[in-house]
């Protein structure tokens, strides 16, 4: 059963637009939050238990904690990069309600103290791009952006910036260095965003869900929120469901929510003759769960982390068997290896020799000591660099070649794969 | 200032130093251990990219890289376990695996940052078995620089250089991932006056000099530390040379004067040092022709025309010798000679000034300010007009001039060699060839002096600072100083200083014979194990 | 110490027989290798020289040989590590940039003073490229005034190599091989 707090009205066109949205209980808890103190908002935030949705499950209110109690101007940045593999939840949020986006940044900026906010969207997102500009017209034209919002002496301005196709600009220092107009390449940690970030001034970066939560927190109040998941992972998600299921799409859920309802109950299950083989439930960079650690599986951090994955941006993505392991590594590989910024050195040529590798299996010349390899290389790329894409290209090598070792073995005994019997050359035309 | 431990020692530092910062020492002496690194450097920003420089920080499960990380009160560091090593090792792994095999054909071999790294903890055996990245190779990047981006390491040291120090933001970092390469902008190439500290820089050989590219290997080439002479800043640097000659300078690191880098214009300076634009012998020109001796003798065979002459002796000096020539060869003409007729020859004076806000400046005299000193303490007080009517009207017969060794900036020399040679009889002192010296006629003696590099002096910048170099090396064994060269010319005897060490020291013990040691191999067998 | 006289008897002391028995063991030998030659039995081991030459190994240090490349153009890229690593001290080299950016160092001035080599083979072992090797030729023969100074010219192209020897490390090859 979903639980749609967030995407109640999402199936109507007109909630999209400033009126529509206005009808279904728009702008109200913005009216709210400008009679409380912004010091309220963050305890509020704080109680509730919110923890960032893009991926890292940073608590909000921990991390609006960490701004400096002084004058220094201070920026809002919303994470709409979305680049990580299998995601698509910020894109639908964004076509189907921008303004609950804009009305989650206003109470977010009111309660850190920011007057400038930007949404950084990835430049392949054409249509969200200009839906969002299009509710950001509408609501200066109302008021509600720009000088003393509704009278209340709040001054806010949003603005949205335009990705150029980078996995690395949806990192928070990498953003916030190609919002700055350098290449897309993150900064070295500390100083961490929060005391020094956007040109050099205390920065909040936080992904569309988070600030889109904000709304209902403020609105029905922490307890309520808390209502819904676990003590640590409170809240409802969108994850975005795909792969080899029946009915792939976006779903909102209670946190905590099983992992198998969410794939049998809510995704239509498998497809006729297939087997659930293998999940990953938070994204590309979250290693990998068997069929029997699925099934056992509920949707909240503190689980899966404990089983070795990551909840992540919630990106469910389902492998039945009639999927190659090895093949869907090469995917991945190719992916990072792509992405890499190329600053630091583990990153940047490790992510390219296990590309090589993998693919060197593929295409059947690999060595019995390139499984061996492949954990060594991944291994030593895992914490030795300035932002988390190592570990992110790392993670599934390292979890797709230790609990589907047989398949590896057999490609690189046989030279082609043990499921689909072929070459992937022969594989994919 | 918070005490931390490095290594098992306690070591106290000033607030805001990294890890890196306080393990270097005062001047890169690695006192508590040596951390390997390529991209920071202590004259540039923090980069933070090369992940060689991990130390492990008690309490903190993770190892962290010590060029970014601030020395806390208490912080236990260490550097020497097993997981330190092992990360450095791969950390050096990841560099090499699309790394050309361009050993043989690299300068930067027997002083490459990858090699030097390998030796000390690598020795492993490679495991990369695919085929590496191809890049652009001998890229031309200006009048001076060529690159190699597949040999690059991409440490960014060039690109924080030009961004930082040359402030010129010529270099940048194009591509991403493994497909990085440094590279100019179109139409804009790395042409700055200081674009060859990019090469000093560069830890691997990605970043080459066009002028000394493949001429030698840097393990025949023995170096030492000396002042640079090309102008008034007076720059700290090495001189690299060998039996051959000098091949090329770098800088030496001075907080005071230059910090890390040097001019181009400097680097070019070696030049003049070298036998083909030396003169070796002196030429002495009279009426019968050109009779070539040795210098010594030369000098004393000028010296008729010197002595007892008292105030139709004028001396010319320019300020390219050192502050204890000057003060011999004053005090000899003014003591010895009683000649009060002393010139200070000033090739540029509207420019010398000049100033570009880095290192150069617009007085190429190393030692203007020295000389300047010496004349005052003697109260020498003349100006060049006076020189100039009183050959013209003959009340100097004989002028003496010590010219400039970096002839290349004096751009007056014909004009004066034009003036001074209308005296009767002209002795001109210099260290480089000349052919309008060369072709002059009348009572002419050309002897030959030793360059900057091959005595010890002082040289005072232009702030005041006197700064000691030793003796590097003998290009021109016969060769004068200006010491010996005004001694002969009063007609006083050379006085040699008995060597201290005539025999080189060895290991042998007392009761065998001390031969001197066979400084043949020398140049060969001190590069240390292969 | 001790001497002990073997033969004490008297007849060993008469000066004559002693002579003979000498005589007679060189004579045997004298006749039984006329005798063996002549009937084609070889046992002397002494060759023929020129008619017969010793066969030497495959590894046998003679002259040097530098190698070339397929186009012909020498294989050395003057990275001094024969004369780096020659005991004694006899390879000079110049190197300098080629125009061809896929060589970029070559050789211009190779020479071996083949009066102070020792043919100890080191310059073979440090070669990283198979440039230089000890070639199964010994004879150095030259006049009074002949150039004991070996050039490029006669290390890689004298007439008994044929044109050149072709060298086993191949940069073409290799990087196709993407090393």
């Amino acid at each position: 059963m979903e639980t749609k707090l967030l995407t109640e009205f999402y199936h109507l066109d007109e909630f999209r637009t400033l009126a529509g949205y206005k009808k279904h209980g728009g702008y109200e808890t913005l009216k709210k939050a400008l009679k409380m103190q912004p010091q309220q908002i963050t305890d509020e935030v704080k109680a509730s238990g919110l923890r960032g949705r893009g991926g890292a499950g940073f608590p909000t209110g921990m991390k609006w904690g960490f701004l400096p109690k002084n004058n220094e101007p201070r920026y809002l940045l919303c994470n709409a990069d979305e680049g990580e593999p299998g995601t698509f939840k910020d894109r639908l949020m964004m076509e189907r309600a921008p303004h609950q986006l804009i009305e989650g940044m206003i109470i977010s900026g009111y309660a850190i103290g920011s007057k400038k906010g930007y949404i950084y969207i990835r430049g392949e997102y054409f249509y969200p791009i200009s839906v969002v500009q299009e509710a950001l017209k509408e609501a200066y034209a109302a008021g509600l952006l720009g000088k003393n919002i509704m009278g209340s002496g709040l001054d806010f301005d949003l603005d949205v910036y335009s990705g150029a196709g980078a996995y690395i600009c949806g990192e928070e220092t990498g953003m916030i260095s190609s919002l700055e107009g350098l290449k897309g390449q993150p900064k070295l940690k500390p100083p961490f965003p929060a005391v020094q970030g956007y040109l050099r001034k205390p920065t909040i970066v936080n992904n569309v869900e988070t600030l889109a939560a904000v709304v209902p927190i403020i609105k029905d109040g922490a307890a309520a929120y808390k209502k819904f998941g676990t003590e640590k992972s409170a809240g409802t998600k969108l994850f975005s469901l795909s792969g080899n299921v029946v009915r792939p799409g976006n779903y909102e859920v209670n946190l905590a929510y099983p992992l198998k309802d969410l794939i049998y109950g809510l995704g239509g299950g498998m497809r006729p003759g297939r087997k659930l083989k293998a999940v990953i439930p938070g994204g590309s960079s979250a290693p990998v769960l068997t069929a029997e650690e699925a099934e056992r599986a509920t949707m909240d951090y503190e689980c899966l982390a404990g089983m070795g994955s990551m909840l992540g941006s919630g990106a469910v993505i389902v492998i039945d068997d009639s999927q190659c392991m090895v093949d869907m590594l090469g995917v991945l590989t190719h992916f990072y290896h792509h992405e890499s910024c190329g600053q630091c050195t583990p990153c940047r040529e490790g992510t390219g020799w296990l590309n090589k590798v993998v693919h060197s299996i593929l295409e059947g010349r690999g060595r019995l000591q390139d499984i061996e390899l492949l954990l060594k290389v991944a291994d030593n790329m895992k914490g030795r660099t300035i932002c988390a894409l190592s570990d992110a290209a790392a993670l599934p090598v390292l979890s797709f070649v230790t609990k589907f070792r047989d398949e590896f073995e057999f490609y690189v005994r046989e030279g082609r794969s043990k499921v689909r019997g072929v070459r992937h050359a022969e594989m994919h035309h | 200032m918070p005490k931390c431990t490095i290594n098992g020692k306690e070591v106290e530092v000033k607030d805001g130093t990294t890890i890196i910062e306080a393990m270097y020492g005062k001047d890169g002496e690695w006192p508590e251990g040596k951390v390997a690194h390529y991209c920071w450097h202590p004259g540039l920003s923090v980069a933070g990219v090369c992940r060689l420089c991990m130390v492990e920080i008690e309490g903190n499960p993770r190892l962290q890289i010590a060029c970014n990380t601030m020395v806390t009160e208490g912080m236990k560091i260490n550097n020497t376990s097993e997981k330190v090593k092992d990360a450095a090792k791969w950390g050096l792994d990841f560099h090499l695996i699309n790394h050309p095999l361009d050993c043989p054909i690299c300068d930067q071999a027997g002083e490459c940052g990858l090699q030097d790294q390998y030796m000390e903890f690598g020795k492993y055996n490679p495991e990369m078995a695919e085929k590496k990245v191809k890049k652009h190779k001998v890229v031309d990047l200006g009048p001076t620089v060529v690159l190699d981006t597949e040999r690059c390491i991409l440490c960014s040291r060039c690109v924080r250089f030009t961004d930082e120090v040359s402030k010129t933001n010529e270099l940048g970092i194009f591509n991403r991932g493994d497909r990085s390469e440094i590279g100019t902008f179109d139409g804009v190439p790395l042409d700055n006056k200081y674009s060859l500290n990019t090469v000093d820089i560069c830890p691997v050989g990605a970043l080459t000099s066009k002028d000394f590219r493949f001429r030698q290997r840097v393990w025949y080439l023995k170096d030492a530390e000396t002042v640079c002479n090309g102008c008034s800043t007076g720059c700290n640097v090495k001189v690299y040379f060998n039996r051959e000659g000098f091949f090329r300078v770098k800088p030496a690191y001075n907080p005071d004067v230059n910090g890390y880098w040097m001019c181009d214009e400097g680097r070019d300076l070696y030049k003049f040092v070298n036998r083909e634009n030396r003169w070796l012998k002196a030429k002495k020109r009279t009426y019968n022709g050109i009779e070539e001796m040795m210098p010594g003798a030369a000098a004393k065979d000028a010296s008729f025309a010197v002595k007892s002459l008292g105030d139709s002796v004028a001396l010319v000096l320019t300020g390219q010798y050192s502050v204890e020539e000057y003060e011999s060869i004053v005090s000899t003409f003014a003591n010895d000679l009683k000649s009060k007729r002393i010139y200070h020859w000033i090739s540029n004076p509207e420019k010398a000034n000049d100033f570009d806000g880095l290192l150069l400046r617009g007085d190429k005299n190393p030692n203007t300010k020295g000389l300047q000193q010496v004349l005052q303490k003697h109260g020498v007080n003349t100006n060049w007009a006076d020189l100039l009517s009183a050959i013209s009207s003959g009340a100097i017969q004989t002028v003496v001039v010590a010219g400039p060794e970096n002839q290349a900036v004096y751009a007056d020399m014909k004009d004066k060699i034009r003036d001074l040679s209308k005296a009767k009889n002209l002795i001109w002192l210099q260290t480089g060839r000349n052919h309008d010296l060369e072709a002059l006629t009348g009572n002419v003696w050309l002897i030959p002096m030793k360059s900057y590099v091959e005595k010890d002096g002082t040289f005072v910048n232009h702030a005041g600072l006197a700064q000691k170099f030793k003796k590097t090396t003998t290009v021109v064994s016969e060769a004068l100083t200006l010491t010996e060269a005004s001694d002969l010319l009063a007609g006083k005897q050379l006085v040699i200083k008995p060597e201290t060490n005539v025999f080189v020291e060895s290991e042998k013990p007392a009761d065998r014979v001390t031969v001197e040691h066979r400084k043949k191999n020398e140049f060969v067998f001190r590069r240390g194990t292969l | 110490m001790s001497v002990v006289q073997k033969n004490t008897s008297e007849a060993s002391k008469w000066y004559l027989p002693g002579i003979m028995t000498g005589m007679g063991i060189t004579f045997r030998h004298l006749v039984s290798n006329l005798v063996d030659n002549l009937t084609g039995k070889k046992k002397m081991i002494t060759l023929n020289y020129p008619e017969e030459k010793h066969e030497y190994s495959p590894r046998f240090k003679g002259n040097h040989v530098l190698t070339v490349k397929k186009d012909g153009s020498l294989r050395c890229t003057a990275c001094m590590l024969c004369a780096t690593n020659c005991p004694a001290e006899c390879i000079t080299i110049v190197a300098s940039e080629h125009e061809d950016p896929t060589v970029e160092k070559y050789p211009v001035k190779y020479e071996i003073d083949i009066l102070r080599c020792v043919f100890c083979g080191f310059c073979e072992e440090a070669c990283p490229v198979d440039a230089v090797r000890m070639g199964p030729e010994w004879q150095t023969p030259g006049l009074n005034g002949a150039n004991f100074n070996y050039g490029i010219e006669h290390l890689a192209y004298r007439p008994q190599l044929k044109g050149g020897i072709a060298t086993h490390v191949d940069d073409e090859e290799r990087h196709k091989a993407g090393i």
